[in-house]
């Protein structure tokens, strides 16, 4: 057996992590190679070192800005996780405004103004029941959908393959769950679960469409940091 | 051979079978963390930070990128919080949510990098013939993080995860998404990078 054979298995000599069997043949091949035997002292030097590495400390002004960064996501309704379908609702108004001002990302295109107007029009119809309200509510969600696909569909091509394979995958997962929350709630209009689930799905996409938009936003404006960014989140 | 951390579990605890004390400790924590709870919030923090930033100061190589990536993480992680069912530790799956977007950010650089260079992995990787060791005894803290920052992502991520952090390599492995054999031939390939490093030969 030649050094390259053993390569691997120094490592493992050094850790430590070798049965008996494989540490007597190592040790039988150290005993005559003095270039293993370098590398096997110089790796326990390097293993040494790393392990005894002091650790790094965050700087006190990381909490300072990210305090500041937390309230500024509260006072955001896209961002509250927790919320019911029924406080969706709210803030489904809330996303639809930003949806108009989203689909401003450059030169021919038009705020999604059929979106805001159904959504506007859906938004002074007082629910009367909690079955009309979840209704709005959904409608609320579809058309903020619609707005965004309309955009990222028309604007696809901007996308590289990789990032647009990726979002084809999470819609598809997503879709998925929309369909399966749907054919509950035929099964059990009432169920809350069901219920819940299906706006946990319509938030998913709407954000996630949201972040296409923005992604689309900032290669226009030439800002691959700011892309890649948006990037890194989509392919959580 | 893995290392217990100050004020965390050790990285041996299994990641999926948290205490059912832990459990509802954590559980409690994330629920006040989702409803808005700037203490909540400030105590996951404080938490965990430490190790948080440890880790993505590494992988990063730079303390203004950890600064920013360290906040990224944890808003990332206050927005996923409505994903977290306590299947593992808080702990855990905020260092799983730190990897991977360590990962997404060292993932970024090499594909700047693959402009440049086809052959990342290989940058550097002259490997001393030496017959005696090459490393100097004394290594210090700032060669050896200078020399960590300089390994390609692949092999840098492993090592910091295996060498520095005292994962073993099925936990490196499942954190990386590679076989376990992937992540002993990187960690060895980080350490043959280092051992050239560290001799001066690849300076």
């Amino acid at each position: 057996m030649s050094c390259q054979d053993y390569e691997i298995a120094l490592s493992d000599y050094v850790d430590g992590t070798l049965d008996e069997r494989s540490r007597i043949v190592v040790e039988a091949h150290l005993a005559s190679c003095e270039r293993c035997r370098a590398v096997v002292a110089d790796f326990s030097l390097i293993r040494q070192a790393a392990l005894s590495l002091e650790p790094a400390l965050p700087p006190a002004h990381v909490w300072t800005k990210l305090s500041t960064a937390f309230e500024a996501e509260q006072r955001s309704p896209l961002h509250g996780w927790s919320f019911s379908w029924q406080q969706s609702l709210a803030a489904s108004l809330v996303a639809i405004t930003l949806v108009a001002s989203l689909a401003w990302i450059g030169k021919g295109l038009a705020p999604v103004n059929g979106s805001s107007a159904r959504l506007a029009s859906a938004a002074t119809n007082e629910p009367t029941s909690v079955k009309a309200e979840f209704d709005l509510a959904e409608a609320q969600y579809t058309s903020a959908i619609e707005g965004l696909e309309s955009i990222t569909t028309r604007e696809q091509a901007a996308l590289d393959m990789e990032t647009a394979d990726v979002l084809k995958a999470n819609l598809t997962v997503i879709d998925g769950a929309i369909t399966e929350s749907r054919a509950a709630l035929q099964t059990e209009p009432d169920n809350p679960a069901a219920q819940d689930s299906l706006f946990d799905a319509l938030r998913s996409k709407l954000e996630l469409l949201q972040d296409v938009v923005a992604l689309i936003n900032e290669m226009r404006k030439g800002n691959p940091e700011g892309a890649a960014r948006i990037v890194s989140g989509l392919n959580q | 051979m893995t290392r217990a951390i100050p004020g965390q579990p050790p990285a041996t605890t299994p990641p999926s079978k948290p205490t059912e004390d832990v459990r509802a400790v954590d559980l409690e924590l994330a629920q006040r963390c989702r409803h808005g709870d700037a203490a909540a919030f400030e105590e996951l923090y404080r938490a965990h930070a430490g190790r948080l930033y440890n880790l993505v100061f590494r992988m990063v190589g730079s303390a203004q990128e950890a600064d920013d990536l360290l906040q990224d993480v944890f808003l990332n992680a206050y927005r996923k919080l409505g994903s977290f069912r306590g299947e593992s530790s808080l702990g855990t799956w905020l260092y799983r949510l730190a990897v991977n977007q360590c990962l997404d950010v060292l993932r970024g650089r090499q594909s700047k990098m693959a402009r440049v260079t086809d052959s990342l992995d290989d940058e550097g990787a002259t490997e001393p013939a030496a017959i005696s060791p090459v490393v100097p005894t004394a290594v210090s803290r700032l060669d050896l993080d200078r020399a960590i920052a300089r390994l390609p992502p692949g092999c840098r991520s492993a090592f910091i995860l295996h060498d520095v952090e005292g994962f073993e390599h099925n936990e490196v492995a499942k954190l990386l998404g590679v076989s376990e054999g992937t992540s002993k031939s990187q960690v060895h390939k980080a350490r043959m990078k280092l051992r050239v490093m560290l001799s001066g030969i690849g300076q």
